[in-house]
């Protein structure tokens, strides 16, 4: 079942088409990443499916049906920055945000202990450090256990220390049954939580799946000898895979997934006269493969 | 509402701009009207042509609510300021995106902020009504409630001047250059309203047509054009506010300007991206 589905959103900026006929579905229970290089989009799409922005076409549903603030309730969302009264304590803001939600003040401080903001809930939030507003702001998402969580750049101004909570919570709530929608350009970090994602490049989807469904349709094995130009060579009279790149001093080859037999490299090059000092097996990171899609 | 209502207080309970204009208000609104009394207790009452004509007390009843509501409604600025200030501060911080994820509508937002220019306006008319009584009774006189309807003019011209200020906030949205455009829309109308004033003359006297004064028509000054201060003897000394010459005709222009304000705000909220 999807949480939400999106059917060919555009947005247009004057004569800027920030997103070009974008569709997706973010499945229930999953840790949904949106990544793209700044300007592709990201912060709009959300945007549109919270109704801060009006999409010029397409249309989008939250939890099957046509979204209202009703359903916005039942959701807690983070776009771009922190957004709080600043004269406020933290406290006041959530309270705030409770109302807002239509959910009584029992739940702050269980929210409040959850970002370690406890200490400082009757700090003004213009006093608070940006690490702190982040956390804040993830806070007044949780208000009420939320089934689903919209976070955009959850990890922006957070210490390496707080960046790991972060990432731990998020896998704790999809454990809990969360679904949770994350946009970033942090390729690392998707990686790390997501279970599905989509890119987006110059407002245009280019992929969409499972993490594992777009990073397993090739394997790379590494390979490097003392006689770089003999190794390449030699890489060109060896068949096999599809394509290689050279990338400091190791020659990368590109398979079909499952195809790979290392002791056949080995054996080839050994033959050839070259003994390679460098044979891994190396899975292709997220990064690679957004790199491969967006440039 | 209510509900919507609390939360906008919550807001703005502690907020020092709206806790510091809200008290210059009030104790605005009384210091004038005092010293409208004792100016006259003093100066005017101990004059030649008020000797001549008879007893004047622009606060006994039957004229402290105009002249109350009259006075006070120097002070309108205030609260228009303040809803001004209220607004823009939702855009600087951007705080009216967050009240519509954590799941206000649109259409919620910005009513509650009209609804809170109603709830100005009409605390503004109810400080002004028991002020007039406070000085109507310190005049001497007995209670009377005629002329009371100048205190329902004074609440619809603070209800104009704050829709005015409400749909500023959100057209222009950055807190100093709304104040300001605030500040030249007034010049720039009471210019046009002089002008149109001239030509109200022009043509009553040269073509016999009488439109009575058309400067009262723009929306701020038919707001203005509701209160006058009462007819007295001394008249010719404060020639300027002279009543309009079709009150219920600016009255309902009043009016209709502020349907045209409401339509315009709530419009510009439901249609453009925030």
């Amino acid at each position: 079942m999807s949480i939400l589905s999106i059917e060919n959103i555009y947005k247009n900026y004057g004569s800027v088409q920030a997103l070009k006929g974008v569709s997706f579905n973010v499945p229930k229970g999953s840790v949904f990443g949106i990544l793209g290089p700044n300007g592709s989009g990201k912060t709009t799409m959300l945007g549109i499916i919270m109704d801060i922005l009006k999409p010029t076409s397409g249309t989008y549903k939250l939890l099957g049906e046509v979204p209202s603030e009703i359903h916005r309730r039942q959701i807690g969302t983070f776009l771009e920055t922190p957004n709080f009264y600043h004269y406020l304590s933290a406290e006041r803001n959530l309270h705030i945000a409770a109302a807002i939600k239509g959910r009584g003040s029992e739940d702050i401080p269980r929210v409040l202990e959850m970002v370690n903001l406890t200490h400082r809930k009757k700090s003004r939030f213009s006093t608070f450090s940006l690490g702190m507003k982040q956390r804040l702001a993830i806070a007044s998402c949780l208000l009420g256990n939320p089934s689903v969580l919209i976070l955009d750049e959850p990890t922006n101004g957070l210490d390496p220390v707080g960046i790991a909570e972060i990432r731990a919570l998020i896998k704790k709530l999809q454990l809990e049954g969360t679904t949770i929608i994350m946009a970033s350009h942090l390729l690392d970090e998707v990686e790390k939580v997501c279970t599905h994602v989509a890119i987006l490049k110059k407002g245009e989807l280019v992929a969409t799946g499972g993490v594992n469904e777009i990073l397993a349709n090739e394997d790379i094995v590494e390979i490097g000898a003392a006689n770089l130009s003999a190794l390449q060579l030699s890489v060109e009279q060896f068949s096999g895979y599809t394509s290689m790149k050279l990338e400091d001093n190791l020659i990368q080859l590109f398979y079909p997934i499952g195809t790979i037999n290392l002791e056949g490299i080995n054996r080839h090059f050994f033959n050839e006269g070259i003994v390679l000092n460098h044979l891994q097996l190396k899975r292709k990171s997220l990064e690679s493969k957004f790199m491969e899609l967006t440039n | 509402m209510i509900t919507l209502l609390k939360v906008e207080w919550l807001k703005i309970k502690n907020y020092t701009a709206f806790i510091i204009l809200s008290s210059f208000f009030a104790i605005g609104v009384v210091t004038v009207n005092y010293i409208i009394f004792i100016v006259n207790k003093n100066i005017i009452s101990q004059s030649q042509a008020v000797i001549l004509t008879g007893k004047f007390s622009p606060f006994q009843f039957d004229k402290t609510w105009q002249t109350t509501s009259y006075a006070s409604g120097w002070l309108l600025l205030l609260p228009a300021l303040m809803l001004i200030i209220l607004i823009t501060n939702e855009f600087t911080f951007r705080t009216h995106r967050q009240n519509i994820l954590d799941g206000w509508s649109r259409q919620q937002f910005i009513h509650v902020k009209i609804m809170m220019a109603v709830l100005m306006a009409f605390f503004s008319a109810i400080l002004v009504f028991f002020t007039a009584l406070a000085f109507g009774f310190s005049s001497g006189t007995s209670f009377s409630t005629h002329g009371i309807s100048h205190v329902f003019f004074f609440f619809l011209k603070a209800l104009s001047y704050n829709m005015i200020a409400l749909l500023i906030g959100v057209l222009i949205r950055r807190t100093g250059f709304a104040i300001g455009v605030f500040f030249i829309y007034m010049g720039v109308e009471n210019f046009i309203s002089q002008l149109l004033d001239v030509l109200s003359v022009r043509l009553r006297s040269s073509n016999n047509l009488d439109l009575g004064s058309m400067g009262d028509y723009l929306p701020m000054n038919s707001a203005d054009g509701m209160l006058t201060f009462p007819e007295n003897p001394l008249k010719a000394l404060t020639k300027g506010v002279m009543p309009t010459d079709y009150p219920w005709l600016v009255v309902s222009l009043c009016i209709a300007y502020m349907a045209v304000f409401y339509w315009l705000t709530v419009n510009r909220m439901a249609k453009t991206d925030l």
